[in-house]
């Protein structure tokens, strides 16, 4: 836990307008964002925007991008869900965790670790 | 940012045939149990460190006002990252410690493959609301025991007995600060959420 002043998040909040949550579908914490196109007008961005774009053109989990930016999750989310009502990112949907390892990635992932 | 105009096409089709997946872990247990030095000990990376702000609300302070970004504090989340290979990715993350933080809990909850509980004999009544808190919700969990340089050693079947977990969950004698231990942790963890069975014994120690 921090114990900044309210000066910085004051600051955050400016970069969403004020607000804490994103708009649109919500998604998780590992949810994979992609970048899909850079705008028309780039110069629109603020340069939050556009270094989320920078990065997200390797699918990256959002906790990821909130590292990176060295950014509070919740600020980070809300850029991401602007950027994806703008058509800028594509942010994967959950997929219950069942579902989404097989047996393929069971042994691949088990091997990874295996060889660290 | 001419990046824009140069690179324009070169991450057009980086997504694979295969989709991206982050696979989250919790590691979880009372505080000052380990749980940063194991997310340390594994990861490719210094921990990353991000955090959340927090509302008045979400720390469960009646307030009624609705206004949304009335930030009193933050809340510091560290993670680490293992890359399996491009595209796929285990994330582990400690959960916060102190009990006030529990909406995080939640949130870290949803959509992982399963949690670490680690448990310290010296204090194990401090991994309780962690082992109660997965049980609730059905989220696989393995207990790792943290054998502390002079912790008193218990035999898994007594630790097994004073946590009253199923005969099924996973008890593994650990030492956070080696990479071999937490490695066999991960692994057991992965296959008993996967498979629903550890995938062969460990070793009583």
């Amino acid at each position: 836990m921090t114990t900044e002043g309210p000066g910085p998040l004051i600051r955050l909040f400016g970069l969403t307008k004020g607000r804490a949550r994103p708009v649109g579908e919500p998604f998780d914490l590992v949810a994979i964002v992609t970048t899909l196109r850079m705008p028309a007008e780039p110069t629109d961005l603020i340069p939050e925007h556009l270094e989320v774009l920078k990065v997200c053109r390797r699918p990256t989990p959002v906790a990821d991008v909130a590292a990176q930016l060295k950014l509070p999750l919740n600020i980070t989310r809300v850029i991401l869900g602007d950027l994806r009502r703008e058509g800028l990112v594509a942010i994967d949907r959950p997929r219950p965790v069942a579902q989404a390892i097989d047996e393929r990635i069971y042994r691949e992932v088990l091997h990874g670790l295996r060889s660290l | 940012m001419d990046f824009a105009a140069s690179s324009q096409g070169s991450w057009q089709g980086v997504a694979e045939a295969t989709p991206a997946l982050a696979i989250k872990i919790l590691i979880a247990g009372g505080f000052g149990v380990g749980k940063t030095t194991l997310v340390g000990t594994i990861s490719e990376i210094r921990p990353l460190h991000t955090e959340e702000l927090m509302s008045e609300r979400s720390i469960g302070v009646d307030d009624t006002s609705g206004v949304e970004g009335k930030v009193t504090t933050t809340v510091a989340l560290d993670f680490g990252r293992i890359t399996i290979r491009e595209g796929l990715w285990l994330y582990l993350f400690g959960t916060p410690g102190q009990d006030r933080f529990w909406f995080m809990w939640d949130e870290l909850a949803v959509g992982a493959l399963g949690a670490v509980v680690l448990a310290d004999t010296r204090r194990l009544q401090d991994c309780f609301p962690a082992v109660d808190y997965f049980e609730q919700r059905g989220i696989p969990f393995v207990v790792g025991v943290n054998c502390f340089d002079g912790a008193r050693r218990h035999e898994p079947a007594k630790i097994r007995k004073a946590l009253g977990i199923a005969p099924q969950i996973p008890i593994i004698l650990c030492d956070v600060r080696v990479k071999e231990s937490v490695k066999e942790v991960l692994t057991t963890l992965v296959t008993y959420a996967v498979k629903g069975v550890p995938a062969e014994p460990y070793p009583a120690h």
